[in-house]
């Protein structure tokens, strides 16, 4: 039975105040937008659902491509085509109002949800800046059977915003600044200095990104809701295809999901598996930016993917030993390395007159940033932490604060933050796309 | 009962938590006590005999002399300098060893006696220290001559004028005078502070959090443009009866160390942030008996043909801050050209 607009409780409509007066604090403009983004996807979904419901599969479906292809006109003309600038977190609630109707087709939902809790998947306040981008069929349950807030839930919640605050504000904007000057005037520097500035990108981009993904699961997982964890060690990863299993791995799942899998996956045989990546991985670069340079990326990272199913087929690089492991995990470093060199920079002469430089060993000033030697280096013991003694996971986590010692940790988390802040530089790297 | 326990237990924590962070601020950062005057050879002191740790922004570990001053504990040269100067001369992001002044000395005497006695205080620009001419000669009346580093000649006629008011010197105002008069209760604050550098950190956090949200609007000091200015014959006559009056408190020598600020361009080049007044300097000075070192061509020089940034730290950005240690050799290098 469907919920009415009345069904709704007044702490839904509470926490739809609070999204919505959070997405007006950093873009009133797109409200009106994201609210009718909303509605559209509830009215897309209803029409969707009700097909199905009275067994008229392929109506339900042409609703289904009709919505969808409105909406990712929509994300084309605001991020490709129009001259304003694109509305504050859409790339990332488009794609979850797209899991929405997706999953309406695929008849995930129970109760078809009421208006107000699409508004909310879609405007999740935590989650809409920079993600984790959210599936429909596994937030909208959630919202009608929140958990309660209890001590367990409290403290992974404060623990994790407090990661979070910590990666973004001590490590990712400490290195932005060194990456940024470095960027500004490539030319200046020596080819080593771009390596080493490239890995300083790298851990940038990963402590940005997972820093904010970890604030918004901790302030999610106050408000009740369960989200999955979007970073897993991605540097540890030994292939490309296992690199997108541990970054951002909402999108990746969410491309897996609706893009990988319809178009076919690897049950088609293996050329056709070839192709649906490389369109996936394009979808991906497109969904990052519109120049030249992120279609470039996803390519590479179609065509990186490619090379290693070729090469090493189905064979679990688990079971490798620990040189070949350990080897594979630099390679496959150094490759998602370089691959973020057209990311960072806006034009492709840019990232050749940066690539040329680092293979050329050109002459420049020399300039090794302290910071990008210690946060590197501290990774790696993390990373080594997790392979040894977490089965390869992030062992990073929320401690409990019945003992002494983890409450002390936590206080000291939140002073190093303060001690060791970067105030400057401090745009979200993901807001952006 | 159980409230209070969880609080009591949190507090512990905290308290814990913060003496572990304030330990390794020992290592990071512990700055010198300041003490402030209002006449004598710069604005202020720091506290004598006491230890700094400055991590921010390169690395030092520096002590203050007696004085007040940051200087190698050996014995004074009969025969030296004063190298006056703001924070690029005081130099606490550079272990002592390697500032122009500590350099000169190793290079030029290198006898074990401190030939170049520095007084630098951040702040103390060029005008600032011209107004504390006097008070240099008080305090250092032996001085066989006076360095004075500035990184900018963008000052006004009334700025020059304004350069000559002196703020004079008191001997009760030296470093010693000063802490021998303090109270206990002065005495306790400068040692709970100096016991407590986290607090000194998050202060200075704090207000480069304030000052970070004005950031853009001073972007404008890396455009070579902002530098330019015009000037003319009234800006001549003043610098002339500046110099003039500098002549006329001493026939020491004098020699005015100025080094520009750079920026990096996206061609690869490297410009050096200079303005139209460096000519009148030159003129001016050399007309009354005055050194002027020009830093712009060997700051040029070297990053063309060694790709040597002047400014910067591997802890912060090239290009950008204080001067480094290769700018303190260079400097160093041009002083002991035209030291006597």
């Amino acid at each position: 039975m469907n919920k009415s607009i009345s069904g709704a409780n007044i702490t839904n409509i509470a926490l739809l105040a609070v999204c919505y007066v959070f997405y007006a604090f950093f873009d009133s403009r797109g409200l009106v937008i994201l609210a009718a983004i909303s509605l559209f996807a509830y009215m897309g979904g209803k029409f969707i659902s009700e097909s199905v419901s009275h067994g008229e599969g392929h109506k339900a479906r042409m609703y289904c491509i009709l919505f969808i292809a409105t909406l990712v006109g929509v994300l084309c003309y605001f991020k490709y085509l129009a001259s304003v600038p694109l509305p504050v977190g859409m790339s990332f609630y488009m794609l979850m109002a797209i899991s929405f109707l997706a999953d309406c087709l695929k008849g995930n939902f129970e109760d078809y949800p009421s208006p107000v809790e699409v508004m909310i998947f879609v405007s999740f306040f935590p989650t809409i800046l920079s993600g984790p981008i959210l599936k429909a069929k596994d937030f909208i349950p959630q919202i009608s059977s929140r958990k309660r807030l209890d001590k367990e839930r409290l403290t992974k919640g404060i623990w994790l915003i407090a990661i979070g605050l910590f990666m973004k504000l001590c490590l990712a904007d400490r290195l932005a600044v060194s990456v940024d000057k470095v960027y500004s005037s490539p030319l200046v520097y020596s080819g080593m200095t771009l390596f080493m500035t490239s890995v300083g990108y790298s851990l940038q981009l990963l402590f940005d990104f997972a820093g904010y993904s970890d604030m918004a699961i901790g302030a999610a997982t106050i408000l009740g809701f369960d989200i999955p964890v979007n970073f897993n060690l991605p540097y540890m990863a030994t292939n490309p295809s296992e690199f997108w299993n541990r970054w951002h791995i909402s999108l990746s799942s969410w491309l897996k999901e609706y893009v990988y899998i319809p178009l076919g996956g690897n049950r088609k045989g293996i050329r056709r598996t070839y192709v649906n990546i490389m369109l996936v991985m394009t979808v991906s670069g497109l969904w990052h930016g519109s120049t030249a340079n992120f279609l470039l990326w996803g390519l590479l990272h179609g065509l990186g993917q490619m090379v290693h199913r070729a090469v090493c087929g189905n064979k679990k690089d688990a079971n490798a030993g620990p040189v070949v492991r350990i080897l594979s995990v630099i390679l496959n470093f150094l490759f998602v390395n370089f691959l973020w060199i057209p990311f960072r920079i806006s034009t492709l002469s840019g990232s050749w007159t940066v690539i040329k430089r680092i293979f050329t060993l050109a002459e420049g000033a020399s300039y090794y940033y302290v910071y990008t030697f210690i946060f590197c280096i501290a990774l790696i013991i993390v990373q080594i932490i997790g392979a040894k003694r977490f089965g390869g996971n992030d062992p990073i986590r929320p401690l409990p604060f019945d003992r002494m010692s983890h409450r002390i940790i936590f206080c000291m988390l939140l002073i190093a933050t303060a001690m060791f802040a970067y105030f400057g530089n401090s745009a979200f790297i993901y807001a952006q796309f | 009962m159980r409230i209070l326990k969880s609080i009591s237990g949190w507090l512990a924590a905290a308290v814990a938590a913060a003496f572990i962070c304030n330990l390794s601020c020992f290592l990071f950062y512990m700055p010198f006590q300041e003490l402030q005057r209002s006449a004598g050879s710069t604005t202020g002191f720091l506290l004598p005999l006491s230890c700094g740790v400055y991590g921010l922004e390169g690395y030092c570990r520096d002590m203050v002399d007696e004085k007040g001053y940051v200087n190698r504990d050996i014995p004074r040269s009969d025969e030296y300098y004063v190298a006056a100067g703001a924070s690029h001369t005081e130099g606490l992001f550079l272990p002592m060893n390697l500032r122009y002044s500590d350099i000169l000395n190793d290079t030029v005497w290198n006898d074990g006696k401190n030939h170049v006695i520095n007084i630098g205080k951040s702040g103390n620009y060029f005008s600032v220290v011209l107004q504390h001419l006097e008070g240099i000669l008080g305090e250092f009346p032996d001085a066989k001559g006076i360095i004075i580093e500035t990184d900018s000649l963008c000052y006004d006629t009334k700025a020059l004028y304004d350069s000559m008011v002196q703020t004079g010197y008191d001997p009760d105002e030296t470093a010693a005078s000063l802490v021998g008069k303090m109270s206990q209760r002065q005495k306790m604050i400068i040692k709970t502070k100096q016991a407590l550098p986290l607090l000194r950190l998050c202060h200075k956090q704090y207000y480069t959090f304030l000052e970070s949200r004005t950031e853009n609007e001073r972007s404008d000091i890396l455009d070579p443009e902002f530098w330019q200015s015009e000037y003319d014959g009234d800006f001549e006559t003043a610098l002339d009866d500046l110099m003039k009056f500098i002549r006329s408190k001493t026939d020491k020598q004098v020699i005015i160390l100025y080094h520009p600020a750079v920026s990096l361009n996206e061609d690869g080049t490297m410009t050096a942030l200079t303005n139209n007044a460096e000519p009148y300097y030159e003129k001016v000075c050399k007309a009354n008996g005055i050194d002027f070192i020009d830093m712009t061509q060997p700051f040029m020089k070297a990053y063309e043909e060694d790709h040597i940034i002047p400014y910067g730290f591997m802890n912060t950005t090239p290009g950008e801050g204080h001067t480094n240690r290769a700018a303190h050799e260079m400097m160093a290098e041009e002083l002991a050209k035209v030291i006597r």
